[in-house]
């Protein structure tokens, strides 16, 4: 876990959008998996918030959260909201390696570190065959393209709607660069057809879901007792943009799950995920806009557009029920 | 002394165990690829030995969960043929097709291996010239006992008919594991890819290749060559062979993990670099195999076996010949015949011009990557054909009638790196992410500079002490 990711979620809006559609997935599953006996696998932060909402909203008691640092770890036995959190201090990885599941799981990859990122979705895909049916696997993923690096200036060219800089033949554009950095990265589980254009800001997230997708996809190939459900897609970006992707494990024959997850208002699958780009709003402007159809009448002004240049009212109205509301406490 | 009597014992193959046989010895999406050959060997024959425009020709490919379809216009079957040879199952010592045309089928299995191997009922539908008709392979004749000829049917209705010469086959009732993969995108994926790479040349000339409606990109596989005369260039070899034409050649490709300026911390992250690193073989313009890494291509066989340091390599061998049979290829057409002569010559080559690489990725193992790119700047990645077009024409390359060779180690054109230090020596530890965090902030006031940086500098403050001390 990277020093930056134990921000506290109330500077990260669109991560507590993120984990709250998550948490409102579970509670969906909850009563037809019998979700409060399952195991909740995950990374807690010094905080543990996570495990404190999901042990609130769900009654799970088995829970482990598992940290590589050691004085995180410490810092976690320390903050332990609730008694029946194991804290271990190992990687994910050697954790899972390490244990049989004796109840279906819930496990959250929460990669943050970008270089690793092919190992990651292996470990990911790979990890539905090992868990019991009915266990629920989400994933979070690095999706910054400059995470592949950075060309030298004079390695590439410039090239905008025709106009190109004199040296465009000989040398590739940044996101042509980045598209080849790409392709040695994931090697083998590169999309065929992916594009020089699937390198950008606003696109390089899709790509990296794309990867996910093929990678479990494949893996599912292998088993003929198990189907995967894609349940949930997300792209945001608070400072870092990073992408999620949650899928259930059903039976091959199961169509309750299926069906559950379909009727969810929140369903989205990692050829689409819902892209979490919450404007800052004032608490007038949110009580505004939540108790009025038509907000621009009321509000004669407009909301900035964000970096991945979504219409900040069609966001806000989409997701304004699990929008959190953030406000100070004197203790 | 025995004597003859009127009992005869039966020695036909049942049709179960050809069916079996046949399939068994293909995966699937090689199958897939084996109906995209005969499109191609279609083309070739309506050129009639001239030049093949590509452009002109288009495969569509649909693969879903209940069917399979390849629709092509690339001639369709003529009726003599489809009569006599082309549901046979192996090809007639009389079959004279294709002696002038370098097509790659030899065997005659292609098509009905494929459709086996999918599912119990097909429907093959062509038109040739004006002449449409179709045949139908049914799950009735495949459970029948005997070898019955096939029917031939022809259209009564529009619908039935082709807008233009070439063919369509439809498989239905799909076997159940089939049917799982034609539906998995990962598989439509694998499919596309080995399209990309292994057509590539067809598709780089043009051809429309669809699959469930969106066009294949070809996969370029290419090296490294400076246009001046005393630049860096691949190694190049072409000659002759038991009537088959080998062109090599080997040389850097546009990858960069030469040099290592990213962290190792990735673990086994760099073995999967470039599907292209390694050795691509073409078998008239078909690729055969792609990216081999392995033992096959001579990787741990007199040289190194294959690592991640040699993954910016590309080598391309190229064998062109009229006589398909004289091809290093096996009925799959997707791997090699490596006791043949010609591969057996060519793989000496080959081993030769790897030498040449390795010893150039061991010099500059270490050094940065921006000391040796400014060597390649002027580089451009060219195919196999242009990169001996390229060298060919430079004026140090050893060239006779009968062959053309290029040792750029030999030539002297490739850079060295400055200040070669034979006594030099790799220092690797591992220490936690905190603590190298904690002595990034003191060094560098950044907690994230890279742990290489941060472990060099370290041992730089020390050997500076260590110096003080000793002088």
């Amino acid at each position: 876990m990277s020093a930056g990711s134990s921000l506290p979620y109330r500077l990260r809006p669109n991560k507590a959008v993120d984990r709250e559609l998550f948490l409102s997935l579970l509670m969906r599953l909850a009563p037809a998996l019998s979700l409060e006996k399952y195991h909740y696998v995950g990374l807690g932060g010094p905080f543990l918030e996570d495990f404190r909402l999901v042990h609130a909203r769900l009654g799970l008691e088995r829970m482990t959260c598992v940290e590589t640092e050691e004085e995180v770890h410490k810092r976690q036995l320390f903050n332990r909201p609730v008694a029946s959190i194991e804290c271990v201090h190992k990687t994910l990885e050697d954790y899972l390696d390490g244990i049989d599941f004796e109840v279906p799981a819930i496990v959250w990859f929460d990669y943050t570190e970008p270089r690793g990122i092919t190992t990651q979705i292996e470990r990911f895909a790979r990890t539905i065959g090992a868990v019991p049916l009915g266990s629920v696997l989400r994933v979070t993923l690095n999706a910054n393209p400059e995470s592949l690096g950075k060309p030298e200036a004079n390695e590439v060219s410039v090239e905008i709607d025709g106009a190109a800089s004199g040296d465009r033949k000989e040398k590739p554009t940044v996101q042509e660069w980045r598209l080849a950095r790409f392709k040695e990265r994931v090697g083998q589980l590169f999309p065929s057809g992916l594009s020089a254009e699937d390198m950008t800001q606003k696109r390089f997230g899709f790509s990296v879901l794309r990867v996910l997708k093929l990678a479990v996809e494949k893996e599912a190939l292998n088993f003929r007792d198990r189907q995967i459900v894609w349940a949930l897609a997300t792209y945001y970006k608070d400072g870092q943009a990073m992408v999620t992707a949650a899928l259930v494990v059903c039976a091959a024959d199961d169509a309750v799950v299926g069906d559950l997850v379909k009727g969810w208002e929140f369903n989205s699958t990692p050829d689409a995920p819902h892209r979490l780009d919450l404007p800052a709003l004032s608490t007038l402007e949110r009580l505004t806009m939540e108790s009025n159809d038509e907000v621009g009448a009321k509000m004669a002004f407009k909301l900035p557009k964000s970096d991945m240049g979504e219409d900040p009212i069609t966001v806000f109205k989409k997701f304004y029920r699990i929008y959190p509301h953030f406000s100070r406490v004197e203790l | 002394m025995t004597k003859p009597t009127n009992d005869q014992a039966q020695a036909s193959p049942t049709k179960r165990f050809f069916v079996s046989m046949l399939t068994r010895d293909i995966n699937l999406a090689d199958a897939i690829l084996d109906l995209l050959d005969n499109c191609l060997d279609g083309a070739l024959r309506l050129a009639d030995g001239g030049n093949v425009d590509y452009a002109q020709h288009f495969v569509k490919i649909e693969l879903a969960a209940d069917h399979f379809s390849i629709e092509d216009n690339c001639g369709g079957i003529p009726r003599e043929v489809a009569k006599n040879y082309a549901f046979k199952m192996g090809r007639e010592p009389d079959d004279e097709r294709d002696s002038e045309t370098e097509t790659i089928g030899m065997y005659g299995v292609g098509m009905k291996r494929a459709i086996f191997k999918m599912g119990r009922e097909a429907l093959v539908r062509t038109r040739y010239g004006d002449d449409t008709f179709e045949v139908p392979i049914t799950s009735a004749w495949l459970e029948a006992k005997g070898w019955d000829p096939l029917p031939i049917n022809e259209p009564t209705e529009a619908s039935e008919k082709l807008a233009e010469p070439g063919t369509v086959i439809r498989v239905d009732e799909l076997y159940e594991g089939v049917s799982r993969h034609f539906a998995n995108e990962a598989f439509e994926n694998e499919v596309r890819t080995a399209i990309a790479e292994h057509f590539t040349m067809f598709l780089q000339w043009g051809l429309k290749v669809d699959l469930n409606g969106k066009p294949v990109e070809p996969v370029l596989v290419e090296v490294l060559v400076s246009e001046r005369d005393d630049g860096p260039a691949p190694f190049v070899f072409q000659k002759t062979i038991d009537d088959v034409l080998v062109s090599i050649t080997v040389g850097l490709n546009t990858g960069r993990s030469l040099g290592n300026d990213d962290d190792d911390d990735s673990g086994f992250e760099r073995d999967r670099s470039s599907a292209t690193a390694g050795w691509t073989v073409l078998c008239n313009d078909r690729a055969v195999i792609v990216g081999d890494k392995s033992r096959l291509t001579g990787w741990g066989d007199g040289i190194p076996l294959y690592h991640p340091q040699f993954a910016i390599l590309t080598g391309i061998v190229e064998f062109r010949s009229k006589r398909a049979d004289k091809l290093p290829v096996t009925t799959t057409k997707r791997a090699l015949d490596t006791s043949s002569n010609v591969w057996l010559e060519s793989l000496v080559k080959m081993k030769e011009g790897m030498r040449v690489w390795i010893s150039y990725t061991n010099q500059w193992k270490n050094h940065p990557r921006a000391d040796q790119s400014n060597y390649w700047e002027d580089a451009k990645p060219l195919s196999l054909g242009k990169a001996i077009a390229s060298v060919a024409a430079r004026s140090t390359i050893k060239k006779s009638d009968s062959q053309i060779e290029f040792n750029p180690q030999k030539a002297k054109v490739l850079p060295e790196p400055p200040g070669k230090t034979p006594s030099s020596r790799k220092v690797v530890f591992s220490r936690p992410a905190e603590e190298i965090r904690l002595v990034s902030k003191m060094l560098f006031d950044i907690d994230d500079e890279k742990p290489g940086i941060v472990g060099e500098k370290c041992f730089e403050l020390t050997l500076a002490k260590a110096q003080k001390q000793d002088g």
